[in-house]
């Protein structure tokens, strides 16, 4: 459909250049005008808001700067102070791994497992589909709350783990639960990545499990075998992204844990925003930024490397 | 359309069951069990947010209050100490100004990356989804220097103005809608002497909607929502919106003093409830931007 309209210019064109230059250049150049005209809003927001701040920030981050004082230029200081000096950081980016390791794939086996289950001829499916997908519409915030509520020593979970007779932690103030803590948080938000594998097994052409069928394959031969290769592009969409989203952790760990206790859960965005508004170092934060961004494109560009060998795509190339 | 397709190897009665589809026993106990676990939040947000107050008296917690107590609805307003009618009023004017810039922009923007032919083009769209891939932070330190410069800090403009200038993701989305119109109706209309403008504001325009209608619903979602920014710029009582003020409420005086979580409760379902309506209206625009942005972000 897009083609026959991209079509059309490309043979005015085509038509143009074979016969000589008989339209008048003015309508093109009119036509350009507008181009740029319309674009305007994004172009300055592009240069006033990202690659201007962009620049600055490489000039910041080799800087030592209060926003006070005048820089001062103390060189690839910030960057070493980050990977040899800071304790925190270091803590602070395990701890990242840590939480984007863990709730990431956690998070695909269980949205996978429910779209799968969802799938099947099931009685009351948008009853079910419903009950699953309601927390993402919840904000971040507010999720927040109710687990910091729920969490809380003599909260609702340890009442719950009471009447088993087990002694719950103190989970956000304990070293070895928060991080947990924070995974299962994550975990309440499965039901985004269970609706697109959902619609994605949706669009699984039928005969191919007739075939299945057919050569003998049961049901979870048939997942293996079938379903699970068509959805691949899915999942490693949703891969990307629960990646590049989890390594920017922020309001949750803001508002349950503030990267206590001892910085058990301190993470680099929250570190970053510690550093950049309560202590006012402008030059080791964006230092901070810069390096978070050169992870995250790492972790981006290995997961795309990994792709080649288990993500299944059509012959036919969109 | 499969049922379809099926029907003619069947004999009498039902279609066969493939068994991939089967629906178990199992498959309901787990749907049941799981759906309830993912419920189980929602039951605690509002048996909590109708609780008496469980820091002054030594009520232990239970699901259903033994009594419920409606008048934290109203309490919420009154006995926090903070101004949360004035929180909820901010939360509204942000999200709707920030809707209302990235409808404008993202159209125009969009329009002319999918109809307007010129020099530079291509180029310029290749950095458009290039910005895609930068992180926040990066602009963040920066950005609050600008603003701070401007003298914005303290005003909602950081948070409502950068939607005045779209962004990348949203011009995507409405280029690829827009090159899926057909183009004969502006071509049409241009031989009638409708200059690009009026191509866009009475032609294009109007067939935008479900995108502009997702990218509203989107940004509402979002600003509605957004924490870090507000609690980067915003630091007098007055102008914080719900979801900033939320992390107000819970600050006690004393350490060992708990907070109000029976009025923090009935602040979040506050914070929720308008995102839940919004998607139940909104749902099948939502869906078309599942299709033009998911499709496009799988390959």
């Amino acid at each position: 459909m897009s083609q026959t309209v991209d079509e059309a210019p490309g043979a005015e064109r085509a038509a143009l250049r074979a016969g000589g230059r008989r339209k008048p250049s003015s309508r093109r150049r009119k036509e350009a005008f507008y181009f740029w005209l319309f674009i305007s809003p994004w172009l300055i927001g592009f240069v006033g808001f990202l690659l201007g701040p962009m620049i600055a920030s490489v000039y910041i981050s080799f800087t030592e700067w209060d926003s006070f004082t005048p820089p001062q230029w103390v060189g690839l200081d910030n960057y070493a102070k980050a990977l040899t000096e800071d304790p925190v950081f270091w803590k602070a980016l395990g701890n990242t791994f840590y939480y984007a390791l863990i709730s990431v794939p956690l998070g695909l086996v269980i949205g996978v497992w429910l779209a799968n289950l969802l799938n099947k001829r099931v009685r009351g499916r948008k009853l079910f589909r419903t009950f699953i997908y309601l927390p993402t519409l919840v904000p971040l915030v507010a999720t927040a709350m109710v687990f910091k509520m729920v969490l809380a020593p003599s909260g609702p979970l340890n009442d719950l783990l009471g009447w088993f007779g087990v002694d719950g932690p103190a989970w956000l103030l304990d070293p070895t639960w928060v991080k947990p803590a924070l995974i299962v948080l994550s975990a309440w938000g499965a039901g985004g990545a269970t609706v697109l594998l959902l619609s994605a097994m949706n669009g699984i052409p039928r005969e191919l499990y007739e075939a299945a069928e057919i050569d003998g394959a049961g049901s979870w031969r048939q997942f293996w075998s079938v379903t699970f290769p068509q959805i691949t592009p899915v999942i490693f969409f949703n891969l990307i992204m629960g990646l590049i989203g989890s390594f920017q952790i922020f309001s949750q760990v803001y508002i349950l844990t503030a990267g206590g206790p001892d910085n058990a859960s301190q993470m680099i965005v929250p570190l970053l925003f510690r550093e950049a508004f309560s202590f006012y170092h402008f030059g080791y934060a964006s230092a901070v930024a810069w390096l978070l961004f050169l992870v995250i494109l790492a972790l981006t560009l290995v997961a795309f490397r990994w792709s080649r060998s288990w993500v299944f795509y059509e012959q036919e190339v969109r | 359309m499969t049922a379809a397709a099926a029907k003619p190897r069947t004999g009498p009665g039902r279609t066969r069951l493939l068994s991939a589809f089967k629906a178990s026993p199992a498959t309901y106990a787990v749907l049941l069990v799981v759906s309830a676990i993912f419920f189980v939040p929602f039951v605690l947000m509002v048996s909590i947010s109708l609780s008496s107050d469980l820091t002054s008296s030594q009520n232990a917690f239970t699901v259903i209050p033994s009594e419920f107590e409606w008048r934290n609805f109203t309490e919420v307003f009154t006995a926090t100490g903070l101004p949360v009618g004035r929180f909820v009023l901010n939360s509204v004017l942000i999200a709707t100004l920030s809707a209302v810039g990235q409808v404008l922009s993202s159209s125009l923007v969009g329009y002319a990356f999918a109809r307007l032919r010129a020099p530079g083009k291509g180029v310029m769209f290749i950095i458009v989804l290039a910005t895609m891939m930068i992180p926040a932070q990066i602009t963040m330190i920066p950005q609050f220097l600008l603003f701070k410069e401007l003298g914005w800090v303290n005003t909602y403009l950081p948070l409502i103005i950068p939607n005045f200038f779209t962004n990348a993701f949203n011009v995507f989305l409405v280029r690829q809608f827009v090159s899926r119109i057909s183009g004969e109706l502006d071509e049409a209309a241009q031989m009638d002497g409708l200059g690009y403008f009026g191509v866009y504001r009475r032609i294009i325009l109007p067939m935008m909607w479900p995108i502009l209608t997702a990218i509203a619903i989107f940004t509402l979602t979002h600003a509605w929502g957004d924490f870090m920014g507000p609690l980067i710029y915003l630091n007098s009582e007055e102008s914080m919106p719900l979801a900033l003020g939320l992390q107000y409420m819970t600050g006690t005086s004393n350490e060992m003093q708990l907070p109000p979580w029976n009025l923090v409760m009935v602040g979040s379902i506050i914070l929720t409830l308008p995102m839940i309506a919004i998607y139940y209206l909104g749902q099948k625009y939502l869906y078309e931007m599942n299709l033009q942005g998911g499709s496009a972000g799988v390959k």
